[in-house]
């Protein structure tokens, strides 16, 4: 009798724990949005200006055509699948809009040397897979390559916040991002070629006259347009309440290892 | 008199309870079948997008490799296969035999250097392997909501429902086993 009482409570217990069961296998595991939520480097490879950026562009972008642009670094995949890991976590953050799915998300695992752009739905008219893959190659995996995430990310970053901007008319002030890869066009190498020139001039001529001053350091590779200038966006004044608009994404993008 | 009116009043009020609770059950059921299909037009558009992509593929990467007619052939056929298909099983089936003469192609491509540095061969690769992502989310998609509909045909009320109106069991779609295992290839 007692025996029989036993078992019954056990299959109502083990009842129990099927009820439970699906939820906690069909979730993986990724990261939470931070406060910030445009920002969310676990892998701690940015810098406090790039972040800064960021927050600002992406917010204001966001403010004005609900459009989501968000940075994750994570140290590791931990054995899951980069393109999975992104979707799960795209979705999970909401990025973009819930009704015109703007959101995009760049990500980077460390370890694994992968990076990934996911575009949501409401994206992959202006940004196509084959497109962002040529984005990466331009604009980020030369420096993810020399283990100088924070320059790639920030200048990946530009590149797209551009794309997104343009699409909407959206008039945020961004520094041009950086073309590395080479281009096959002698006109065009003439012109990077006076442009060095130029550069180089001019770098010649900041040393000279900031003999004395806090000279900036010499960032050769830093943007060729808007010295100075920088962002004209403060920080909001209610911070923290950043979140997801409830975006999705069926898994467009490309990845790339660096 | 009063009491056999209450009597017919109760009758009349299970009745309908039943009824209520029939009708929400059915219309849940419909709107859980809805949603299957929707999730399975979302992979056929992805299907049809990826069988689209292979002749430009295959026209692309022929000028290059002149010694891999095997390979090329099996993503031929292949498309053909998933371009045939017209239930869930034989398109699951071919679309996994398409990912791995992919991957075959995708591991000798490592050997010409050409190829793997020609634009428009990054630009289909790029495009293929979002296409092959899409498809690996609808289908995650799709077989959750599957799973859904087939665990609610077979409880109760439903399975009575389900059995009465002809719902039946939707059919998963499936990754091929070796799905992330690389192929072994011998130089």
């Amino acid at each position: 009798m007692l025996n029989s009482k036993i078992k019954k409570s056990y299959f109502f217990f083990v009842f129990l724990l099927t009820l439970f069961l699906p939820i906690s296998v069909c979730a993986m595991d990724t990261v939470s949005p931070t406060d910030e939520f445009y920002i969310n480097d676990y892998a701690d490879i940015l810098s406090t200006e790039t972040e800064e950026y960021i927050m600002s562009h992406s917010s204001a972008l966001n403010q004005e055509t609900k459009a989501q642009i968000v940075v994750v670094t994570i140290p590791s995949l931990e054995g899951n699948s980069l393109e999975e890991y992104a979707t799960t976590l795209f979705r999970k953050f909401g990025i973009g809009d819930s009704d015109e799915n703007n959101g995009l998300l760049l990500l980077l695992a460390l370890e694994e040397r992968q990076m990934r752009v996911e575009v949501g739905y409401g994206l992959e008219g202006i940004l196509p897979d084959a497109k962002t893959g040529r984005m990466q190659d331009t604009y980020m995996i030369p420096y993810l390559k020399e283990d100088n995430f924070d320059e790639g990310i920030l200048n990946g970053y530009k590149a797209f916040f551009q794309e997104v901007a343009s699409y909407y008319d959206f008039s945020g002030e961004i520094e041009q991002p950086v073309e590395e890869e080479n281009s096959d066009d002698d006109a065009f190498i003439f012109i990077f070629f006076l442009l060095e020139f130029g550069m180089l001039a001019f770098f010649i001529y900041l040393i000279f006259y900031n003999r004395n001053g806090r000279g900036r350091g010499m960032s050769v590779g830093g943007s060729f347009s808007s010295f100075g200038g920088g962002s004209s966006f403060s920080r909001g004044s209610s911070f923290g309440g950043f979140s997801g608009g409830g975006g999705s994404s069926g898994g467009g993008g490309s990845s790339r290892g660096f | 008199m009063k009491k056999s009116t209450m009597i017919i009043l109760g009758v009349v009020a299970v009745i309908i309870l039943v009824i209520a609770m029939f009708a929400g059950s059915y219309n849940s059921l419909v709107d859980k079948n809805e949603k299957v299909d929707k999730e399975y037009a979302n992979i056929s558009v992805q299907l049809e997008r990826r069988a689209d992509l292979i002749p430009n593929l295959v026209n692309t990467v022929k000028g290059y490799m002149e010694h891999e007619e095997t390979i090329i052939n099996s993503i031929t056929e292949a498309r053909q296969n998933l371009l045939n298909a017209n239930s869930v099983e034989e398109e699951s089936k071919a679309n996994n035999q398409l990912t791995d003469s992919l991957n075959a192609l995708m591991l000798v491509v490592e050997n010409y250097p050409d190829l793997k540095a020609n634009q428009n061969f990054i630009q289909l690769s790029d495009e293929l392997a979002g296409t092959e992502n899409r498809i690996a989310t609808a289908r995650r998609d799709y077989n959750e909501v599957a799973t859904d509909y087939n665990t609610a045909i077979k409880k109760f009320p439903t399975n009575l429902l389900a059995s009465m109106f002809g719902f039946e069991k939707k059919t998963y779609f499936e990754v091929s086993e070796g799905k992330n295992e690389v192929p072994n290839v011998e130089f």
